[in-house]
């Protein structure tokens, strides 16, 4: 075991890499960074404070005079991209905890357990008042429980009922018919659970919910994410591509974690204004474009530079991923009969849809790709059912390359034998298409 | 042949009871874990039958579909699936047990969707979901509603209540009795060895209730002349395992498995359904709210139990087994090593195991067991993990 490298060289300095070519992520970055700052100092003054996992719905804490959320896939995605994920870990399994537990979501646990902040990426994360996540698999409640009491607060679960195999094309229909294909029992016990959770803040927090200002986060949220459709649409029937992987996860994502302000929507117009102008202007990653490359899975947090090497070697550009295609895809709702109700449809099975293999077909013919880059994290259980993404997209006539690597660990990543699997991949099965 | 070596029978041709019955003409509904309410099953006039995997069965055609990180006994469930061992299901129940099980409802579509010519049986979900609270129990209570109507469906009859009763009864009963050999087990002499116990549990998952505790009952009335087990008593913690190959190691070295916590073990049949009120009601409290239940219980009351369990049985020393790709119990490992080691309960933990041991797998385990165990003996139970 042994002390952290590169805490503050900052060499990857966010979670979604350094060198941004688009301003919109570069400004998004650094809005994301002095927004974290900024809790602490809100913290200060005895406001509430949420963590949760990205698929939680932080409306409702928007619709509390901004209770602020902290994603705990965000923060594994910094704490990773500081290279310290290993330290972490390490620490972890030194207490008894196996190496071979699921990382991405037990990052911001490992790190809490340290309880030293000066270590931690940006001063640290602040103690929740609050934990919330929805128990989409077994672990959530044990990583959860955890932190409640690495925190002392409390953690309030939500259900997870089964999700039915599949909807037929439910990224064509889902912002009217999100009842139909999320299910109405579903839908039923999510709203019982948010009217909880909104309680219980309510009690707790001494806030209360602002059913006029949640209606506008509604509708600023279809706005942001109607701006992702175009840039998504853009970009995909765009060749060469303006746009490389790096700068689409920064822009995203960072705006990701503020939907549903007015700062959301201008930035993700300003995302659009900025993508439009370089396709208007003919810019590209690579000018050579020869290989478009799909990724599919979670971004590589601890190496996103890792896209780029390709694009010199091959001419091979990772042109997508599920990040803005979800974000496309998967938030607008019409929420005019019950905003709560679409509320719940919206974040349920988002997860799940993320790894429905015929909505990755979909989007690998969307962009037109040669192949497609498919990351694989055996210790999560998320990962099974990644076969059929394979075995669908191959019958789709898209060759596919699962590697198995984690998204935030770096201590079994073999730089140099995985870019070896990929060249191998472009060389004989994509480049020949 | 004698009531013990019926159900060692039972436990080993799992298929043959359900077999018989099927031949007779009636209709068997294979489940997953013991989260799916046999009772009911049996109230429909079918015969409820516990799926499981077997190690030995190989994993060549799940390969082909399932990765190979995924838990290894409901893997090998998918596997004779797809071979055909299961030939003799006529429905599925996959009850929202746990991420492993409920994926297996999920692997089942998919397979279909990408080889149309992969049929299985007609599959129900139980969506039984894992908070303790109030959203949660209703929503079990429904799904309850849900597949009292399925069972109906399948066996087109309705399902009443005095025969819901019955069921109740019969399972109760059966309950009771394995908690009769469970004493036996942890009295300061046991007569039953954890091997013995596993396959008279797990045998009452295969074959009919009625017969299960006729041959339980002759087992118990000549209890006390059975033999005495020596051996250093232990506690078994870790995966729910389907097979008695850990537990055999473990006896074969000197010890004795006095109890385990396992729903393939005394998990299985403690918290009976309460008899007193509406069956129905009885049976979704019981499923959703039993105080065994580990996806319900927090990491804590899991840490109590252990303890709890522990101490009951009066064991020298825990062993921590875990199958590979099956993490949840791993979390709450620390934590329970930790509470037995207040208690003077030494631990020995094996990172996680293969499904199907080796021979190389088998010698490693059994030396790590055999110095343990010669350890408890010697009472240098300082500095084991």
């Amino acid at each position: 075991m042994s002390e952290p490298k590169n805490i503050n060289e900052g060499h990857r300095a966010g979670a979604y890499g350094s060198v941004k070519q688009l301003k919109v992520a570069a400004i998004s970055a650094k809005y994301q960074k002095d927004w974290f700052k900024s809790i602490q100092e809100r913290l200060a003054k005895g406001e509430p404070f949420c963590l949760a996992n990205a698929d939680a719905p932080h409306e409702i804490f928007l619709a509390m005079d901004d209770i602020p959320v902290v994603m705990t896939q965000w923060w594994s995605a910094i704490i990773a991209a500081k290279q310290m994920a290993g330290y972490y870990f390490d620490e972890m399994n030194a207490k008894g905890y196996p190496r071979n537990l699921c990382r991405y979501c037990a990052l911001p646990l490992a790190c809490a357990m340290d309880h030293n902040p000066e270590r931690a990426p940006w001063g640290g994360l602040p103690n929740p008042s609050i934990l919330l996540a929805q128990l989409s698999c077994d672990i959530q409640t044990k990583i959860f429980e955890r932190l409640a009491g690495e925190y002392n607060c409390k953690f309030f679960p939500m259900e997870y009922p089964a999700p039915a195999p599949s909807y037929p094309r439910w990224w064509e229909t889902l912002e009217t018919r999100w009842e139909e294909i999320v299910g109405t029992r579903a839908l039923d016990l999510r709203v019982e659970e948010l009217k909880a959770l909104i309680r219980y803040l309510e009690v707790t927090t001494g806030r209360v919910f602002n059913y006029k200002n949640f209606v506008e986060i509604m509708e600023l949220e279809n706005q942001q994410e109607e701006y992702f459709k175009k840039i998504r649409n853009l970009l995909s029937v765009t060749r060469p591509s303006p746009v490389g992987l790096p700068d689409q996860l920064a822009a995203t994502m960072n705006l990701q974690w503020h939907r549903g302000t007015k700062w959301g929507v201008e930035h993700a117009k300003l995302f659009y204004e900025e993508v439009k102008e370089k396709v208007d202007k003919g810019e590209a990653v690579c000018k050579d474009e020869k290989v478009r490359l799909m990724w599919i899975g979670r971004g590589l947090w601890h190496n996103t530079a890792f896209y780029r090497y390709f694009e010199e070697k091959y001419g091979a550009v990772f042109t997508n991923s599920m990040y803005l295609s979800i974000a496309a895809d998967g938030y607008i709702r019409d929420y005019r009969t019950d905003p709560m109700r679409a509320l719940a449809s919206r974040h349920l099975y988002m997860g799940y849809w993320l790894r429905d293999p015929q909505w990755q077909l979909n989007e690998a013919k969307r962009y037109g790709v040669n192949g497609a880059v498919m990351i694989v994290a055996s210790n999560c259980i998320d990962s099974v059912g990644n076969m059929f993404i394979k075995m669908v997209l191959e019958q789709g006539g898209i060759p596919v390359l699962p590697i198995y690597a984690d998204v935030v660990d770096a201590r079994e990543w073999d730089d140099e034998g995985i870019k070896a699997q990929v060249s191998q991949f472009i060389e004989q099965r994509c480049m020949a298409r | 042949m004698g009531p013990l070596e019926k159900m060692k029978d039972q436990y080993t041709q799992r298929d043959s009871a359900a077999r018989a019955w099927k031949k007779q003409g009636g209709k068997v509904v294979g489940y997953l874990s013991d989260d799916a309410p046999d009772e009911m099953i049996l109230a429909a006039g079918l015969f409820p039958f516990r799926m499981s995997g077997n190690p030995a069965e190989g994993t060549e055609e799940v390969d082909k579909y399932s990765e190979s990180f995924y838990d290894p006994s409901v893997r090998s469930i998918l596997n004779m699936l797809l071979t055909g061992k299961y030939d003799f299901l006529d429905f599925i129940i996959i009850p929202h047990h746990s991420d492993a099980v409920l994926k297996l409802y999920h692997q089942l579509w998919w397979i279909h969707q990408v080889n149309p010519a992969v049929n299985f049986p007609p599959v129900h979900v139980f969506d039984i979901l894992h908070t303790p609270f109030l959203t949660t129990a209703l929503y079990v209570r429904e799904s309850l509603l849900n597949l009292k109507s399925k069972l109906q469906e399948w066996s087109g009859r309705k399902i009443d209540i005095k025969a819901l009763s019955r069921a109740i009864a019969v399972g109760n009963e059966n309950k009771a009795l394995l908690k009769k050999v469970a004493e036996l087990r942890v009295a300061e002499q046991p007569r039953v060895s954890g091997v013995e116990a596993l396959q008279m549990i797990g045998s009452a998952g295969f074959m009919l209730k009625e017969e299960h505790n006729k041959l339980l009952k002759e087992f118990l009335d000549g209890a006390s002349t059975l033999p005495e087990k020596d051996g250093v008593r232990i506690f078994m913690e870790g995966s729910d395992l389907d097979n008695p190959e850990i537990y055999k190691l473990v006896e074969s070295s000197g010890a004795v498995i006095v109890a385990e916590d396992s729903n393939w073990g005394n998990r299985y049949f403690e918290d009976p359904v309460d008899e007193t009120a509406d069956p129905m009601e009885a049976l979704a409290d019981r499923y959703h709210a039993r105080s065994s239940r580990p996806r319900t219980q927090s990491s804590a009351q899991k840490v109590a139990y252990t303890v709890r369990r522990a101490l009951e049985a009066k064991a020298q020393g825990a062993i921590f087994y875990l199958l590979e790709w099956d993490p949840a119990p791993a979390w709450d490992e620390p934590d329970q090593i930790k509470a037995l080691k207040a208690e003077g309960i030494a631990s020995l933990s094996f990172g996680p195991q293969k499904y199907l041991l080796s021979d190389s797998d088998q010698k490693n385990i059994k030396a790590g067991i055999q110095g343990f165990i010669e350890t408890l003996r010697e009472g240098r139970k300082e500095g084991l993990k």
